[in-house]
C-alpha cells in the first residue's frame, strides 16, 4: 500500500512539474475570457450559472462566425471561492493565454487583483461582485459591473417604495459582513433625498439562524418596508414566518443575491408576496421584447438562473467592447476596451434587460421590481424598469 | 544516522547538517530555490509564493501543536494580526518593509501571549476552543475598529518597497519571501537544539514530568505561544504584501484548520513535516486541477470534476492519516533510508 502512496504521489509530483511547459499560444485572431469561476464550495451554486452563461454566449458567437473574424475563447478554473485559488487561476490563465477579458468570482477577488490589471493594461474584468466600493473608474478603471451596485440596487427599491407610498416608513436589515454592511451607509441618504424614514436598521451576526430579538426590534419599528441585504436565503425566512406569526404589516424586500427564482420559492409559502429587485428578465420570460432568451430556451431547456443571465450578459458586453475597439482599428487594450465599454449608448440586450442599457462609470444602474407569485412559483414584475441617472 | 558518519568533534556532533550527503543535497537545494523564478511562469511563482508564506505559518504552528502539544486554532487569526499591523503601518507611516514585517511578528506574538494564557489551566480540545475564541474575538476586533482596520472593507497595502525597488510581481516578492522562509524555518531547527526547544519537547510529553524537572510550564507555554504566533505574525506580513488587500474576512477560521492539516499531514514535530505539509496542502488543489485539465474531457467536463477534485483531495488527507499517521515526512524519511544503502540492499 505504501509503494502505491508513494507511486501516486510521484506521478503528481511529475504531473505537477512538467504542467509548467508553455501552453499553446493563443492564435493572433482570437479573443481570450478568462474567468476564476466558484464551481465549487459555498458560491457553487452561482459559478455553475455564471459558468454556463459564459460558455453558451460564447458558443452563440462563435457558430455566428465570431466578432469581427475573431473567434471567443472561453478558458475557465475553479476557484471554489477562495481568494489565493482565485488569484492562483487569473495567473494560471493569464501567463499561459492573451486574456482580454476576465470574469472575477468575489469582491476580495476584484480588489486584490485589481494591481495586476492596471499593470497588465491588457485586459478589462467583470464579476459576481456588485460591490459599491467597485463603482470607481478612478481606483477600479479596468473593472465594470454588469449591473447595478448593491447602493444603486437599493436606490431602484427605495425609488419604487417612494413611488407607491411618499414618506414610507423603511427597515434595513442586513448581515455583519462586508457584502451585508455594503450599501447600508449610502442609501441612508438616498432614502432621505426620497422624502423616506428610515425607522430601524437591524444588523445580524453571519450566519444567524435564531432572529427573535431582531424580530421583536423590527415589530418596534413598525416599518412598512423591509429591505434585506447581504444575505442568500437565511435567515429571511425566519424573520418573514415570525412577522406574520406576530402579524406584522410589512413587506418584505431583497436584492440580486436573494432574488433568483429558485432562492425565493425555497422560502414556500412565506415567499408570497416577497418582492425584490433583479436587473434582469427571468429565464422563462417570453415577452417578444427579449428574443435572446428565446434562444437560451431553446439551448436549455430546463431553468436557468439568474447569475446565468449575469454571466450571458458579462460574455455579451465584453464582446460588444471587442467589436467596438476591433471596428475602430484599435489595439486590444484594457484603455481601449474600457471606453468602447463605456462607448454603450442604449445598447439592446436583446431582453436579457428589458430596455435599452447604458454603461456610465463601471455599472448599468438599471432595474425592475418584482414580486413572487408562489402559485405559478415565478416571479412577476411589480415595475416598470427603473433607470437610475 | 547515515552510515559512514562518524564524528569526530563536539562540534560536528551539533552541527544541524551532518553529512557531505546531505551537504550536497542542500547545495542542489538551494541552486533549485535560486534557479527557479528564471524559469518558471507567472503561476509557478505565485505558488511558490503562497507555499513560502504557508511554510513560515505552518512552522509557527508546529512549534506551538507539533513540538509543544498545544493545539491551536488561531493561527489565521495571528496571522491576521501580523497582516494588519503591517497594512496600517505601510498605509499610515510607511516604514519600511522588513520592520513592518518584524513589527507584524512581533504584535502578533502579543497576542498570541494573551491567547496562550488559558493553556496554563486548559488542554487539547478545551485549549483548541479556547483559540477558536480568541479568533472570534480577533475577528470583530478587525471588523470594527474602523481607524486602524478600515472595517469591513479593509486596507489596501501598497506595494513592498525596499531600496527603490518595488516588490510588486510574484518574480520580485518571490526574492523576498523565500530568504524570509528559509530564516524562519532554520530559526525553528535550530531552536529544538537549545534549552528552549527541548523544554517545549518536555512539556509535550508530559507536562507534570516537565515541571518536576524545573521547566517553568507558564513560561514556556507561553513562550511556545509568542513563538508560533510570531510566526505566524510574519507570515501575515507577507500575506499583506502578497495580496494587497487585508480585510476581516481574509482569515478566516477554515484557514486555521488548514494549518492544523498542514501540521498532521506534514508530521507533527518535525521542521520538515511542517515543510510538506504546506507544500501539500497548497499544491495538491492545484496538481488536481493539472490533473484534470490534462484529461480530455470538454469544458463541461471542469464543471462535473470540480466536486470530484475536493472530494479527491479530502480523500487523500484521509488516505494519509490512515495508512501513514506519522505524516509525510516519514513516507520522505523512508525513501531517504532506502537511499542510504542503495544500491548494496534493495
Amino acid at each position: 500500500m505504501r509503494r502505491t502512496v508513494l507511486k501516486s504521489l510521484l506521478a503528481t509530483a511529475v504531473l505537477a512539474a512538467t504542467a509548467g511547459l508553455p501552453a499553446a499560444q493563443a492564435a493572433d485572431k482570437e479573443i481570450v475570457i478568462g474567468g476564476s469561476i466558484p464551481m465549487s464550495g459555498v458560491f457553487a451554486f452561482a459559478g455553475i450559472g455564471i459558468h454556463a452563461g459564459i460558455q453558451d454566449y460564447v458558443k452563440m458567437t462563435n457558430d455566428a462566425g465570431g466578432i469581427e473574424g475573431h473567434m471567443l475563447r472561453y478558458v475557465p478554473e475553479d476557484s471554489a471561492y477562495k481568494v489565493d485559488q482565485s488569484v492562483a487561476a487569473f495567473k494560471k490563465i493569464t501567463s499561459q493565454n492573451k486574456v482580454n477579458f476576465y470574469y472575477g468570482d468575489s469582491t476580495a477577488f476584484s480588489k486584490t487583483i485589481n494591481p495586476e490589471l492596471d499593470r497588465a493594461g491588457s485586459m478589462i474584468m467583470s464579476g459576481a461582485s456588485f460591490a459599491t466600493e467597485l463603482n470607481d473608474p478612478q481606483k477600479f478603471p479596468y473593472q465594470f459591473i454588469a449591473g447595478p451596485d448593491y447602493t444603486q440596487q437599493f436606490g431602484i427599491l427605495l425609488r419604487y417604495i417612494a413611488q407607491q407610498k411618499p414618506g414610507a416608513k423603511v427597515a434595513f436589515v442586513y448581515s455583519d459582513t462586508e457584502f451585508g454592511r455594503d450599501p447600508i451607509e449610502s442609501s441612508r441618504g438616498v432614502a432621505k433625498e426620497l422624502g423616506l424614514n428610515v425607522a430601524i436598521e437591524i444588523m445580524t451576526p453571519p450566519g444567524a439562524v435564531d432572529v427573535s430579538t431582531e424580530m421583536a426590534k423590527l415589530r418596534r419599528a413598525r416599518a412598512d418596508y423591509t429591505i434585506f441585504h447581504g444575505y442568500i436565503l437565511g435567515p429571511i425566512p425566519e424573520f418573514i414566518s415570525q412577522s406574520r406569526q406576530l402579524g406584522l404589516q410589512t413587506q418584505f424586500m431583497g436584492t440580486f443575491w436573494t432574488m433568483d427564482n429558485s432562492t425565493v420559492m425555497q422560502m414556500g409559502e412565506a415567499a408570497e408576496g416577497f418582492m425584490g429587485v433583479m436587473p434582469y428578465n427571468y429565464y422563462y420570460d417570453d415577452s417578444a421584447s427579449a428574443p435572446m432568451l428565446e434562444k437560451i430556451r431553446s439551448m436549455r431547456t430546463e431553468y436557468q438562473n439568474v447569475p446565468y443571465i449575469q454571466g450571458f450578459l458579462s460574455a455579451m458586453l465584453y464582446a460588444e467592447s471587442a467589436r467596438r475597439t476591433l471596428a475602430a482599428g484599435q489595439e486590444m487594450s484594457a484603455a481601449n476596451l474600457k471606453a468602447a465599454l463605456n462607448s454603450i449608448e442604449n445598447f439592446d440586450t436583446g431582453g436579457l434587460i428589458g430596455v435599452p442599457i447604458s454603461i456610465r462609470g463601471n455599472t448599468i444602474p438599471v432595474g425592475r421590481i418584482y414580486r413572487a407569485d408562489v402559485q405559478a412559483k415565478r416571479m412577476v414584475p411589480a415595475s416598470d424598469w427603473i433607470v437610475l441617472e | 544516522m547515515r552510515i559512514g558518519t562518524a564524528r569526530s568533534s563536539y562540534r560536528h556532533d551539533e552541527s544541524l547538517f551532518d553529512s557531505r550527503t546531505q551537504h550536497a543535497w542542500l547545495a542542489v537545494l538551494a541552486v533549485a530555490l535560486l534557479g527557479f523564478p528564471f524559469f518558471a511562469d507567472e503561476y509557478w511563482l505565485y505558488l511558490a509564493c503562497l507555499v513560502a508564506i504557508n511554510i513560515a505559518s505552518t512552522t509557527g504552528l508546529n512549534i506551538l501543536t507539533g513540538y509543544t502539544g498545544l493545539v491551536s486554532l488561531g493561527q489565521a487569526a495571528f496571522m491576521g494580526i501580523g497582516a494588519y499591523t503591517v497594512a496600517a503601518l505601510e498605509q499610515k507611516l510607511g516604514t519600511p518593509v522588513l520592520l513592518n514585517l518584524l513589527a507584524g511578528g512581533f504584535v502578533a506574538m502579543l497576542g498570541g501571549l494573551v491567547v496562550g494564557l488559558p493553556s496554563l489551566r486548559v488542554k487539547g480540545l478545551y485549549l483548541a476552543i479556547a483559540t477558536i475564541a480568541a479568533s472570534v474575538v480577533l475577528h470583530f476586533v478587525f471588523a470594527n475598529w474602523h481607524s486602524v482596520t478600515g472595517g469591513h472593507a479593509g486596507i489596501t497595502v501598497a506595494p513592498a518597497e525596499i531600496l527603490g525597488v518595488s516588490f510588486d510581481t510574484s518574480f520580485r516578492l518571490y526574492w523576498l519571501f523565500v530568504p524570509i522562509t528559509a530564516l524562519m524555518v532554520l530559526g525553528a531547527a535550530n531552536l529544538f537544539r537549545t534549552r528552549i526547544g527541548r523544554a517545549f519537547i518536555a512539556i509535550r510529553d508530559r507536562d507534570i514530568s516537565a515541571e518536576v524537572l524545573g521547566i517553568p510550564l507558564l513560561r514556556y507555554k507561553l513562550l511556545s505561544f509568542g513563538l508560533s504566533s510570531f510566526y505566524a505574525g510574519v507570515a501575515g506580513g507577507m500575506w499583506a504584501y502578497f495580496f494587497r488587500v487585508v480585510t476581516p474576512e481574509s482569515f478566516p477560521l477554515i484557514m486555521s484548520i488548514f494549518f492544523l492539516a498542514a501540521v498532521i499531514v506534514g508530521g507533527m514535530g518535525t521542521i520538515l513535516g511542517a515543510i510538506l505539509g504546506a507544500v501539500f496542502m497548497t499544491m495538491v488543489p492545484e496538481a488536481l486541477k493539472l490533473i484534470v485539465g490534462w484529461l480530455p474531457l470538454s469544458a463541461d467536463a471542469t464543471l462535473i470534476l470540480s466536486p470530484v477534485r475536493t472530494i479527491v483531495f479530502g480523500a487523500l488527507i484521509v488516505g494519509f492519516l490512515v495508512f501513514e499517521p506519522l505524516g509525510l515526512q516519514e513516507i520522505w524519511r523512508r525513501i531517504r533510508r532506502f537511499f542510504h544503502l542503495w544500491p548494496f540492499r534493495a
